[in-house]
């Protein structure tokens, strides 16, 4: 909550929903075939109609059944066809979104843990974890050779952004870890290589030079926003929302969707 | 030409990085991926809801099926346990006509019919009295005389004004209304109510359990509910409530108006763009004051031979000569108080002048604000199926061509354009229809014959300027374009079905008008107010205390009766008969000085022809032209004129309105028929038999004797 009591990661869901809905219903308009679109859900809806109509004729019911499945299809071939023109665009945005409204950031007092994978289990022992003022250890770490993986316990005293700094031989290298209970963009992890992977989960440059580390995650919880009385994950929210607002800004565009 | 020499290598690095992109967004599952925008988010949805609909209703049509048929045994519904035939097709060509069927099979041109003919049965079909569409088509389907039915005419007088009505139907406001300072809010729709009596035998299939599909059978608006589906034909009124009112937009001032069926409204012209509106009905809130909803539309030229059009935010480009599609249009009367409707335009002219034409405001069959179908939806399913399409009963507009704001291709380019979207229809109704009867009826027939006879007739005078060899073949084009229908018909008929073509009356030449008001003027039978010699539309100058009798509508004289008419002076009983015996005495045989033929060949009193409950409201003499003549524009519409008999320079140039016995329709059928002198009544009776049903006793026709399957 804010501190006008305004629950902000709700209210921005349900800004950017109803931004991204009307904006994609207008690129829909432009990158498909209304035309087509129109006349595919016309005839959708005559063989529904004829189910009805013709309903003591079983072979004319089986018929429009058919119908109805081929209709189906072609319809949707239409409306995914300006979809593959956005969903690149748009993915990319939303994983963006994802950062800040995916997570949160720990709460001060809770721990959390600091992972660290290893590409070999013999550099396990050479890894140690330096901690910023703010930021303490709870318990020694824990090795899972198995995982090539090593964890510590962690907790914030106090909010702020931390750099976290993990030493293997005469190397240390940085993850942020973000405390409080504001609306941070929050990279779960730090990679080394893997572009595509880092491209979506990972909101920090790549781990560099010749060394063990592969990857360096800190916990975040998940963000579940209030709103209308339930508990929402924002991607669930913003899909009620962005669909209410296409829904409704469809009619007022005169769009067929 | 290959990809590759169509793009630099720039741009295959760029595409293929997109590609690249796209597939790895695509294959890589992360949570942000399932859901891409509310395009997809609707697809997916609807496609699903739509086939979870779709499958529940199908599973539930094939579980339930059994026990509808067990249902229907119950109560003693046994299709098909005594019919002959397991499917009825009836084409009915509306004004088909022997004699240039005949003719035509004659020299080769209609080789489906001939086929019918010679395998099966080929007759001329005798048609009711007067030989008038809805009259007979009401015959078809009732199985009984006018006097069973009530339809007599598309008029009918009102008693207390002698002013007409449509005989066939009548519209009212909503029952109840809240009336708001100056305003009227209508609770609830207009009614519809049906003046046609008789039930049509397709209640008595669908009540035995045979499905029906009946497609335009005029005298079908307002829709009654039976086993099947329907869409009405002839008689559903056009979004004003009229027959059909064009609209022509144009920058021409010109202050008279259209004889028949039509509205001039100015375009406003500025530089390059124009604009005017699509008069719509009545203000719903405001009843009784004239005021009418309009949609405005804007005209934008492109070049001397293109415009652009914006209607409601539609925008389409026309060319000159050109229709535009169906265009929704959607006359709003205030919140929540909307019309909808469709229409056509047509680019007559840019340069000099702008002139637009538009079509009558058909009633949107896909948003129905009269019921024109049964059920609802069956006019909803068509919309969706087939795209928007003309739902007026008189679609074709003739009214238009007649007052020339059409031309000949014009007229039968929508004509045409109607007749598709009903061959369509019926192509549906085929499929949909495998055991049963399908229905249809096709007015291209009439209406073209009407518009184009004038150039069949080698004397008529509105075709004398016309040289003989530069005569469209409009007629021959059209019989063999029913010709090909049939073609495309008959090969879905097997031998347990039988094909009817049938139509409800034939085609004479109208050449000559008379003006039957006149005569009884003349003769001293109708009396003009002091002073007058001529009379406005509907007797507006006949003096009614000395007027003994008149006509209105196609055939109907009316004796001016005590006690029936407001003004009647003639007694009922010996002093009417002996009127009616001099009047058809006099009448019968009436020559026109002019050409020296029998302008008049026949004159039938309603109580020789007619039998039933509604005979009251019969006129009390048919009267039945000759050929060549039909009664005149101004005596249809209740005008008295000095002069009796006078050319017919409409484009409206044949007509069936006439003796009866001059213009019989056509039957043909894949089986043999050994009546010699079949009658539109005896259908009803013939198809019921052949389904195995019992006939109802207060029938007139007669069952056919109807051959086994000779399916050509």
């Amino acid at each position: 909550m804010g501190s006008l009591g305004v629950n902000i990661p709700a209210t921005i869901v349900v800004v950017v929903s109803l931004v991204i809905g009307v904006v994609m219903v207008v690129v829909f308009r432009y990158t498909s075939d209304q035309k087509a679109i129109h006349v595919a859900k016309n005839r959708l809806k005559a063989h529904l109609l004829a189910l009805k109509l013709f309903q003591d004729q079983i072979p004319v019911v089986l018929r429009s059944y058919g119908r109805i499945v081929v209709a189906t299809g072609r319809y949707l071939r239409l409306a995914f066809r300006p979809l593959l023109l956005v969903i690149v665009p748009l993915i990319f945005l939303m994983v963006q979104f994802d950062r800040y409204l995916g997570s949160m950031p720990v709460a001060v007092g809770h721990p959390f843990l600091v992972k660290v994978r290893m590409d070999n289990p013999n550099a396990l022992n050479e890894a140690s974890l330096q901690l910023p003022d703010g930021l303490s250890s709870t318990a020694p770490a824990v090795h899972v050779p198995s995982e090539n993986e090593v964890a510590w316990r962690v907790v914030g005293e106090k909010p702020g952004e931390y750099i976290v700094n993990v030493q293997v031989s005469d190397q240390a290298f940085a993850k942020l870890v973000v405390v409080g209970s504001s609306v941070s963009r929050l990279s779960p992890i730090r990679l080394r290589g893997k572009f595509w992977e880092r491209l979506f989960v990972s909101g920090e440059p790549a781990l560099t030079g010749n060394n063990p580390i592969v990857s360096i995650a800190v916990q975040y919880p998940e963000r579940n926003i209030a709103f209308a009385g339930f508990e929402w994950n924002w991607i669930w929210l913003f899909f009620v929302v962005s669909l209410a607002a296409g829904f409704l800004f469809k009619g007022i565009l005169g769009v067929e969707i | 030409m290959k990809w590759s020499e169509t793009t630099s290598p720039a741009a295959h690095r760029r595409i293929l990085a997109c590609l690249a992109a796209l597939g790895i967004v695509l294959l890589h599952p992360l949570r942000s991926h399932a859901y891409a925008g509310p395009g997809a988010g609707f697809a997916v949805l609807s496609s699903f809801w739509t086939l979870f609909v779709a499958f529940f209703y199908s599973v539930y049509a094939f579980f339930a099926w059994p026990f509808r048929q067990l249902f229907r045994l119950l109560r003693r519904r046994k299709a098909y346990g005594k019919a002959q035939i397991k499917r009825a097709i009836i084409l009915g060509f509306d004004g088909m006509d022997p004699e240039l069927t005949e003719r035509f099979i004659a020299e080769g041109k209609l080789p489906n019919l001939a086929k019918l003919r010679d395998q099966g049965t080929f007759r001329k079909l005798q048609t009711t009295f007067p030989p008038i569409s809805p009259v007979a088509w009401s015959t078809f389907m009732t199985g009984v005389n006018p006097g069973k039915h009530n339809i007599y005419d598309f008029l009918a007088r009102d008693l207390s004004n002698y002013l007409p009505y449509l005989s066939s139907a009548e519209i009212k406001g909503p029952k109840r209304s809240w009336k708001v300072g100056k305003y009227t809010i209508p609770l609830g729709r207009a009614r519809t109510k049906g003046m046609r009596r008789g039930t049509p035998f397709w209640h008595w299939l669908g009540e035995a359990g045979i499905f029906c599909s009946v497609i335009r059978v005029p005298v079908t608006f307002p829709p009654e509910k039976f086993s099947g589906v329907l869409l009405s034909g002839m008689c559903v009124p056009d979004l004003k409530g009229s027959q059909g009112t064009f609209c022509l937009c144009t920058t021409r001032v010109r202050g008279d108006k259209f004889r028949e069926g039509g509205v001039r409204v100015p375009i406003e012209q500025n530089g390059s763009s124009c604009s005017s509106y699509v008069p719509g009905p009545e203000n719903p809130l405001t009843p009784g004051s004239g005021d009418e909803l309009r949609v405005n539309f804007e005209i934008r030229l492109v070049n001397t031979n293109q415009a652009r059009f914006t209607v409601d935010s539609q925008s389409f480009t026309l060319k000159v000569g050109a229709y535009s599609e169906w265009i929704p249009v959607k006359f709003r009367a205030g919140v929540g108080f909307r019309a909808h409707g469709i229409c056509r335009f047509y680019l007559k002219e840019l340069s000099p002048e702008v002139e637009v034409y538009v079509t009558p405001v058909n009633i949107d069959p896909g948003r129905p604000d009269l019921p024109i179908s049964h059920p609802v939806t069956y006019s909803i399913y068509l919309a969706k199926l087939f795209g928007p399409y003309a739902t007026l009963g008189l679609a074709e507009d003739t009214w238009a061509l007649n007052e020339e704001v059409l031309d000949d291709q014009a007229f039968l380019a929508q004509c045409y354009a109607n007749h598709d979207d009903r061959e369509r229809m019926l192509f549906d109704a085929l499929e949909k229809t495998q055991r049963g009867l399908c229905a249809c009826v096709f007015d291209t027939t009439d209406r073209v014959q009407h518009m184009f006879w004038r150039y069949l007739d080698k004397d008529h005078p509105a075709a004398r300027d016309v040289p003989r060899d530069q005569r469209p073949e409009v007629i021959q084009e059209l019989y063999c374009r029913m010709d090909k229908l049939i073609g495309r018909v008959l090969e879905q008929v097997d031998d347990k079905t039988l094909l009817m073509v049938v139509s409800d009356h034939g085609f004479k030449s109208f050449a000559r008008c008379v003006n039957l008001n006149a005569w009884l003027h003349q003769n001293g039978y109708l009396a003009l107010k002091s002073g007058k010699t001529e009379s406005g539309d509907w007797f507006d100058d006949v003096d009614w205390s000395r007027t003994r009798a008149y006509t209105m509508g196609l055939n109907g004289l009316y004796l001016n009766l005590k006690g029936r008419e407001r003004e009647g002076i003639i007694e009922p009983g010996a002093n009417a008969e002996a009127l009616k015996d001099e009047l058809r005495r006099k009448l019968d045989g009436l020559v026109d000085p002019a050409s020296s033929r029998a302008g008049i060949t026949g004159v039938f009193d309603c109580d020789s022809v007619y039998a039933g409950p509604y005979v009251d409201n019969a006129p009390d003499l048919i009267v039945g032209y000759g050929d060549g003549f039909r009664a005149s524009w101004d005596s249809v519409m209740g005008k008295v004129t000095s002069q009796v008999f006078e050319d017919n320079l409409k484009a409206w140039s044949g007509d069936h309105c006439i003796d009866p016995r001059l213009v019989p329709g056509v039957l043909f059928c894949n089986r043999k028929i050994s009546d010699e002198k079949p009658a539109i009544v005896d259908v009803a009776p013939t198809v019921l038999k052949l389904f195995g049903l019992e006939l109802p006793g207060h029938l007139d026709g007669k069952p056919w004797t109807v051959g086994a399957s000779t399916a050509p």
